[in-house]
């Protein structure tokens, strides 16, 4: 049996199913102990990664490198891998202690010793006073609790999870977020989690990996995701930024000028990779909380910020934060999220004229 | 959002609320019809027996008509007793035996069957086919082909041997349909996650899969044993020298006009009773236990 | 979609039970019956190695074929309509109109309990009450409404249909309760709320949804019947003759050869039937969903 650390390589993964690619050579490698999540929307082919790293499914081409092991080929027992099921599959007709104690079970450990193991760990996920029920009479958080307890007993050191949260309701997916992330700490294992939410992911994971068509699009820290997208997809998908498209005008040393608008001409700092010339298409992120709303004549603005007119289409207030709807930038939707404190010191009207501005360096050119 | 206020004819009002709320005050006309006519349904599928169990209790001067003349269980008697009512005691008891081989054996079949539907194969349509022509193939065609192909090869027809696959050619297409119903409820997760934390082929067999679909094969096995049990066009050219108990009928309403008949009837529908049962207390049994509240809940 | 070797093996492996079985009790006896359509006998039960299209040719030269023909379809399409009324209403009221769920499943069970028992039985029992002087003979003259007993309640046409109908409506009412009962209730609410009458919903959600249950019980009784010689023969009294009935006189008379052919041709036509339904159904899928 494999022994040794639970840092995952993908190299070169590839998997087809009939005529389609549904994992398209992926390359990615997870460290030991780190809280790894796929995000991409249905289709994407996150779920046929996790079935391969577990071994559900056979890989078309590439290789899968558990602790530095080749793992292709291996029955999951072996990989020392665990699976926690999207509906959970929790077997209905036996106990949750039974469930809990299957893996022991057919390992052949004797009646006695699976119950006190299975016990044990039933206290930790506590669920000991609902040992006797049957599956189909626990709520969705404790099935989700007997699903993981049952996955970790064999003390694998892979956990993947497959969408583990998206049977449940808001208030307990958060819930059950916070006791994901404390199952893992206190394991110490790699947990590998698959999801199309975005806040799921950035709230969880050591390292996002954001995937379009069996692709991967950026994989990085949750924060490197979120505030530096490489490009429109990723912006798209994670949320939180406008992306404006246009012509770049004229490039002068360090910044770009984009003509996106008839409102005005946007500046863009040039990043060092990608090199523009004028008349090329470029896309443009600019995150919403970065841009403020100004009314008409409220004196001049600085010259390293970037103003555009605009006329506020429609304002939702979200609690923390307001979110304010403007005339789209060409096809692309403009939104401002503005502090709720900030707001409601001078609060706007849907039909405003406002100005909106950010500053120059806050713009990105995405690739 | 368009909140125009449009305002429903009174009717539309009153069937949303009915259907919303599920126990609406007033039913419609139809339901007094349709309850008549389910009514008169179960009237005409159970009266016509109820009255064979009666009139099978007469005595001696019985008819087969009523009205009852005298109660006693002289009919049941001359039913096992005489020669003119033929070997029904035989029938019988060949009859359970053979019903009871037909359902172990398509059980099992069904089940792997339905296993291996799951999936397409090259050919599963060949033997889907090949399926749904045996199950609607006329039994008397089939019966004559067993009974020329036991003749051709020299071998003599029995009710163990040939009227047995003519049975199985019958019950195990139906109990494959049935258990294609029953497999659609089965999440292959569970496989998946038995195997994950290291359950053999086998180990996933009996301690996941059968147990769960433990009250659809018992369904397939009622399906088996009384389709079997009651078989008669399949079983008439290759049961061979000795009788089922259908045969046993047949021959009897053929030439017995005697209360003997009704007291078979009576017989043979406890059997059946007794085996429905036994197989619907067993489904209930397990979903109840899988159901049931903890006494301390 | 391409199945791996593996997968192909692993489902012959599981088939071949269903496999063994089919091949020699139902694909080898069809041959064998085909086979010997086209042999020559001899008149005593023996068949002469000679190929010949002579029973055939019998066969649709005789008006007897057209007229067992006739009867047989006579049959079929009478308890088709009638198995076909009284399951569609008996499942729909069932599905819609009993409201409490649990009810709803036990008068289902009510209804299915007699399929369990024996079918020669639940035909014979048909006795005591259609006779001469059965009950309901009995009843209607004692109410005065009929001064001499009814003739045709039994050993006719009409015990045949009553005692097809009987057996058989579970056949339909099974399937097209599936159907319904997967019909999600929100889309008649949609449909009310639409403003379409009962009417409208019965045409265009309700019965277009049940279709396929329709098709299946459809199948299972046309086939039943077509095949069937004995409620013909017992019901009818041996006044009426069925092509199953007429086959099973053939044999009795050890013609096999002509009775062959017989088969064969009633096979061609129950096959071509039940082909038609299955045009307008993927059984597979309707049944594993």
């Amino acid at each position: 049996m494999a022994t040794g650390k639970g840092d995952i390589e993908l190299a070169g993964l590839y998997k087809r199913f009939g005529d389609v690619a549904a994992v398209d050579g992926v390359n990615l490698k997870i460290p030991d102990g780190a809280y790894c999540c796929f995000l991409g929307p249905s289709g994407c082919g996150k779920t046929t990664i996790l079935r391969m790293i577990a071994g559900h499914e056979e890989p078309t081409g590439g290789e899968i490198l558990i602790g530095g092991e080749n793992v292709i080929g291996m029955p999951p027992v072996m990989r020392r891998t665990a699976m926690m099921f999207q509906s959970y599959a929790l077997f209905p007709h036996l106990t949750v202690r039974d469930n809990v104690a299957f893996p022991l079970r057919v390992r052949g450990l004797d009646k006695a010793d699976r119950y006190k193991t299975a016990d044990a760990m039933l206290e930790k996920v506590r669920l000991t006073e609902l040992a006797d029920r049957l599956p189909g009479q626990l709520s969705g958080g404790q099935q989700q609790r007997v699903a993981l307890a049952r996955a970790v007993i064999t003390e694998p050191r892979v956990l993947l999870l497959d969408e583990p949260l998206s049977a449940l309701d808001e208030q307990l997916r958060i819930q059950m977020r916070t006791e994901l992330r404390r199952m893992q700490r206190e394991l110490g294992i790699t947990f590998v989690h698959v999801t199309h939410t975005q806040l799921e992911a950035i709230a969880l994971a050591d390292l996002v990996v954001v995937m379009e068509h069996g692709k991967i699009k950026q994989a990085g820290r949750a924060r490197e995701v979120y505030a530096e997208p490489r490009d429109r997809y990723v912006a798209e998908f994670l949320g939180g930024q406008n992306v404006l498209t246009g012509k770049v005008d004229r490039v002068n040393g360090t910044s770009l000028v984009l003509n996106a608008t008839d409102a005005g001409d946007i500046v863009v700092p040039l990043a060092g990779q990608r090199s523009v010339s004028a008349g090329d298409r470029i896309d443009v992120a600019v995150r919403r909380d970065d841009i403020h709303l100004r009314r008409p004549g409220a004196g001049p603005v600085g010259p390293d910020w970037n103003a555009v007119n605009a006329r506020i289409l429609a304002i939702e207030y979200q609690g923390s934060f307001v979110k304010v709807m403007l005339d789209p930038i060409g096809e692309c939707g403009f939104v401002v999220y503005m502090s709720e404190r900030e707001f409601f010191e001078d609060p706007f009207d849907t039909g405003d004229v406002v100005l909106a501005t950010w500053m120059a360096e806050r713009s990105r050119l995405l690739a | 959002m368009s909140t125009s206020p449009v305002s429903l004819p009174s009717s539309v009002v009153r069937a949303r609320r009915h259907v919303a709320e599920g126990v609406g005050p007033r039913r419609p006309w139809t339901f007094w019809v349709l309850a008549a006519l389910f009514s008169a349904y179960v009237l005409a599928l159970y009266g016509p027996m109820l009255c064979i169990y009666v009139l099978s209790l007469q005595d001696v001067r019985g008819g087969l008509v009523f009205p009852m003349k005298g109660l006693s269980l002289h009919w049941f008697i001359d039913l096992f007793t005489q020669v003119r009512t033929g070997d029904v005691k035989g029938g019988f008891e060949r009859s359970i035996v053979l019903a009871v081989l037909v359902t172990v054996l398509t059980v099992v079949g069904s089940f792997m069957a339905g296993l291996a539907f799951r999936q397409r194969f090259k050919g599963d349509g060949v033997v889907f086919y090949l399926m749904i022509g045996s199950l609607v193939a006329p039994g008397l065609v089939l019966g004559i082909g067993v009974g020329l192909l036991f003749q051709y090869f020299g071998l003599q027809a029995s009710w163990y041997t040939s009227a047995l696959g003519a049975h199985l050619s019958w019950t195990l297409p139906f109990g494959v349909l049935v258990m294609f119903a029953v497999m659609s409820r089965f999440d292959r997760a569970w496989e998946e996650a038995a195997r994950d934390v290291g359950a053999s082929r086998w180990q996933i067999v009996w301690l996941v899969v059968v147990p769960i679909l433990a009250p659809g094969l018992l369904a397939v096995a009622l399906f088996g044993f009384t389709l079997s049990y009651d078989e008669f066009s399949r079983t008439l050219q290759t049961s061979g020298p000795l009788n089922t108990l259908p045969l046993e009928i047949w021959s009897m309403t053929l030439n017995v006009t005697s209360p003997s008949l009704y007291a078979l009837g009576t017989v043979t529908t406890v059997a059946s009773f007794v085996i429905i049962g036994a197989c619907l207390g067993g489904i209930a049994l397990i979903q109840k236990r899988r159901a049931a509240r903890i006494a301390a809940d | 979609m391409t199945a791996s070797t593996s997968t192909n093996t692993r489902g012959w492996l599981y088939v071949s039970p269903l496999v063994l079985v089919l091949i020699p009790f139902f694909v080898a006896p069809i041959i064998v019956v085909l086979v010997a359509s086209f042999l020559e006998h001899d008149g005593f039960g023996g068949m002469l190695p000679h190929f010949t299209l002579a029973n055939y040719v019998g066969i649709f030269t005789q008006e007897l074929t057209w007229r067992l023909y006739l009867s047989t379809v006579k049959f079929a399409v009478l308890t088709w309509i009638g198995t076909l009324v009284i399951g569609f209403w008996i499942a729909y009221f069932l599905v819609f109109h009993v409201r409490n769920q649990l009810l709803a499943i036990g008068l289902f069970l009510l209804c299915t309990i007699p399929f369990w028992t024996s079918n020669i039985i639940r035909m014979i029992s048909w006795i005591p009450l259609l006779g001469k002087n059965g009950l309901v003979n009995s009843v209607l003259l004692w109410t005065g409404i009929i001064h001499q007993p009814l003739e045709f309640l039994l050993f006719s046409d009409f015990a045949v249909v009553v005692a097809y109908v009987h057996q058989l409506t579970i056949f339909m009412i099974v399937p097209i309760f599936n159907a319904m009962a997967r019909i999600d209730k929100r889309t008649v609410e949609a449909a009310l709320d639409a403003g379409a009458s009962r009417l409208e919903i019965m045409r265009y959600i309700i019965v277009p949804l049940s279709k396929n249950g329709i098709a299946l019980g459809s199948i299972f009784v046309l086939s039943i019947v077509m095949g069937d010689f004995f409620v013909v023969k017992v019901m009818s009294g041996g006044g009426s003759a069925s092509v199953v009935s007429a086959l099973f006189e053939d044999i009795a008379v050890l013609q096999y050869p002509p009775a062959a052919a017989s088969a064969v041709v009633l096979l061609v036509v129950v096959v071509v039937m039940i082909s038609l339904i299955l045009r307008t159904v993927d059984v597979r899928k309707e049944i594993a969903r």
